[in-house]
């Protein structure tokens, strides 16, 4: 059992991949916005990488431990403390009955950190998944965030927590955040509705060059980025609408940039599913992660075209780097 | 026969020509995990819709290892799978050979519930909703008219007046041809031809649509789900179409109310606080949802009825558009 003492500024419950498989009826997967530090912080303690665990975003989670298991916190530095000691990011740990852990706030770039428990968070899985997706109320803690007060049950390990605690992440496995106003590249490959037939060629090449902004109004459903004026391909929509970024509606993918007017929003895991405007790129599945680290507000994207190839490669080796076989021992 | 394209773009990956009367098919790039699969033109066409999830049914039923699910919308099939175990281009010819076999569409007779549901008509929610568009985001819009957009909807589509728009709401059955954006929420077209009323939709956007609110943005009828943001013009209230406490028989499979492919029929007619009483019954388990589970749809019977009533369908768009060229548009 974990006891929130302090939910924190948004604090839930995600496992990995989601919940998949309900697009169609307009459930986004939901899960880690940083599935790179979340699935590593699962390998940390012996779980399976996409066992549930926190996303904390911004920081401010206080919670008190009862059973013996090991812990891990992956991704944004927050000086987060078990004990009143400094815990090390990307290292597991064994912790006791009685333990507390507290999280500060950010203390330097990235946005969120990932908590996985030994065993996992052992909420009831809805529709197949224990994330939370918020826009549903469904999933997780109760469908919501954690406030003090919740006590969330574990599951059993897998491994010995004590053989699970004393390990790391090697350096050069550990990705380095853009600080505030700096950039992050962000691998994309063209999207169903960019050039010739939406957008023109000049309307890409400015889309991959320009330093978007991203908006303060951003969250898991959607990044805002800054507004542009697009030549657009088409004089209207056509039967989609008065305006050329619009369609007649179709299905969007997860991570897709939905240009609305003129503003493109990048579609994140509790984004819509389906929709009337044209999606001009699509974040590489392996590049999601970088979305999680993000400051809305603070944060630039430029936007690095790959190709389809590209990729999957990309994939695949994200894949093989999260791996228990390329820990250290600490 | 497969025939792949490369556009210098590689935004299309194959590209198909119209077939023995069936309509062509392109082939998007959607990202490593997305494959984005379009019929026809980009023409307002409901029979298209009817293709679709005929296609859509073999898919599912013959799925190959790595397709993880397919999204369904009007003129197209959105394909979610995993690259890492087929590859776009066996998936696309996969997609290609079931529509290759697909019998002739006129033949189809597909699975399509009925669906009665309770409306409400410039209810206490509705107005609420307005009226805060009012106060906090736009005074002047000409799609509000003493605090409703169903004057308006009468006035843009050559209706006498609010009371016949709503009867033309009742007189026809609404196709669902996906569900998407938020959990459950319908994309619906009107399935009689002589009462398919159009609106454009706000500008700018409401920041408040409460959950169950009825609205219609082009051709296209919605049914917010959730407390959201939203654009189509809001006229009715009816009982809830989702929920995530699954608190009513209704939803016992799945929070989830409506399919694609339902037809939903607006009746009875009632009051705010008829509904009001309709609602708490729905979450107390004792309302009673009316849905014919067995139903079937037979597109041919329906083509025959489209000739039929051609002339008076065609009397109406044309004193639509009459009537819209004289309204103002958001």
């Amino acid at each position: 059992m974990l006891e929130v003492r302090n939910g924190g500024f948004e604090t839930t419950v995600q496992d990995y991949p989601g919940r998949i498989g309900m697009l169609s009826l307009g459930f986004a997967p939901a899960g880690p916005m940083d599935d790179y530090a979340f699935r590593f912080a699962n390998v940390l303690v012996g779980n399976l990488p996409g066992t549930a665990g926190l996303e904390i975003t911004a920081g401010g989670l206080v919670i008190a431990f009862q059973d013996e298991r090991a812990i891990a916190v992956c991704g944004a530095d927050m000086g987060a403390r078990l004990n009143g000691q400094p815990l090390e990011l990307w290292r597991s740990y064994l912790v006791r009955a009685g333990d507390l852990l507290e999280f500060d706030y950010l203390q330097g770039p990235g946005f969120r950190t990932y908590l996985a428990v030994s065993g996992g968070i052992d909420v009831p899985p809805v529709l197949g998944s224990r994330a939370t997706y918020l826009p549903g109320a469904i999933g997780g803690f109760e469908g919501r965030k954690l406030q003090a007060g919740d006590r969330l049950p574990l599951g059993e390990p897998m491994t010995d927590p004590a053989q699970a605690a004393g390990r790391r992440v090697p350096a050069s496995l550990i990705p380095s955040y853009s600080g505030y106003n700096e950039v992050w590249e962000v691998e994309a490959t063209r999207g169903p509705q960019a050039d010739p037939d939406y957008m023109t060629a000049e309307d890409m090449a400015f889309f991959f060059s320009h330093h978007w902004k991203l908006d303060a109004a951003s969250n898991r459903t959607g990044y805002r980025l800054d507004i542009h004026k697009w030549q657009w391909a088409r004089e209207s929509g056509g039967a989609g609408g008065g305006h050329p970024s619009n369609i007649l509606d179709n299905g969007y993918p997860v991570g897709a940039v939905n240009v609305c007017g003129d503003q493109p929003i990048i579609l994140c895991i509790d984004g819509p599913t389906l929709g009337g405007f044209i999606c001009n790129a699509v974040v590489a599945k392996a590049a999601m992660w970088k979305l999680g680290q993000m400051v809305p507000g603070w944060s630039y994207i430029r936007f690095k075209e790959v190709t389809l190839e590209e990729a999957i490669t990309l994939l695949k080796q994200q894949d093989e780097t999260i791996h228990e076989s390329n820990l250290e021992r600490s | 026969m497969t025939e792949h394209v490369t556009q210098p773009s590689g935004v299309i990956l194959a590209r198909f020509p119209e077939r023995n009367g069936r309509p062509g098919v392109v082939y998007r790039n959607a990202g490593d995990s997305f494959l984005l699969v379009e019929f026809g033109e980009m023409v307002f066409d409901l029979t298209m819709s009817f293709r679709v999830l005929g296609l859509d049914d073999v898919i599912k039923r013959n799925r190959p290892a790595g397709l993880i699910e397919t999204i369904p919308a009007l003129r197209s099939i959105l394909i979610n799978y995993d690259c890492r175990q087929i590859s776009v281009r066996d998936l696309i010819d996969f997609v290609e050979d079931q529509y290759e076999h697909l019998p002739p569409f006129e033949n189809l007779v597909v699975p399509s519930r009925i669906v009665e549901l309770p409306i409400a008509f410039d209810d206490k929610w509705t107005r609420e909703a307005i009226a805060r568009y009012v106060q906090y985001q736009r005074a002047d819009a000409p799609n509000i008219i003493d605090g409703t957009n169903s004057k308006y909807a009468a006035m843009y589509n050559g209706l006498r007046d609010e009371e016949e728009f709503f009867r033309y709401i009742m007189a026809t059955d609404w196709w669902n041809a996906a569900l998407g954006f938020f959990p459950g929420l319908p994309f619906a077209y009107p399935l009689d031809p002589r009462y398919a009323v159009v609106l454009p939709k706000y500008n700018p956007t409401r920041h408040w649509t409460p959950a169950g609110t009825v609205g219609i943005a082009g051709p296209c009828l919605a049914i917010y789900p959730v407390e959201s943001a939203g654009g189509y013009q809001i006229f009715g209230h009816t009982v809830p179409i989702y929920d995530p406490l699954q608190r009513n028989p209704a939803f016992r499979e799945s929070p989830v109310l409506l399919r694609p492919g339902d037809r939903l029929r607006f009746r009875p007619r009632v009051t705010d606080d008829e509904l009001e009483a309709l609602i708490q019954a729905v979450y107390d388990g004792t309302y009673q949802y009316v849905i014919d589970e067995t139903a079937t749809f037979d597109v041919g019977a329906y083509l025959r009825f489209l000739q039929e009533v051609d002339p008076e369908a065609k009397a109406f768009r044309q004193r639509q558009a009459e009537a819209a060229a004289r309204v103002p548009v958001p």
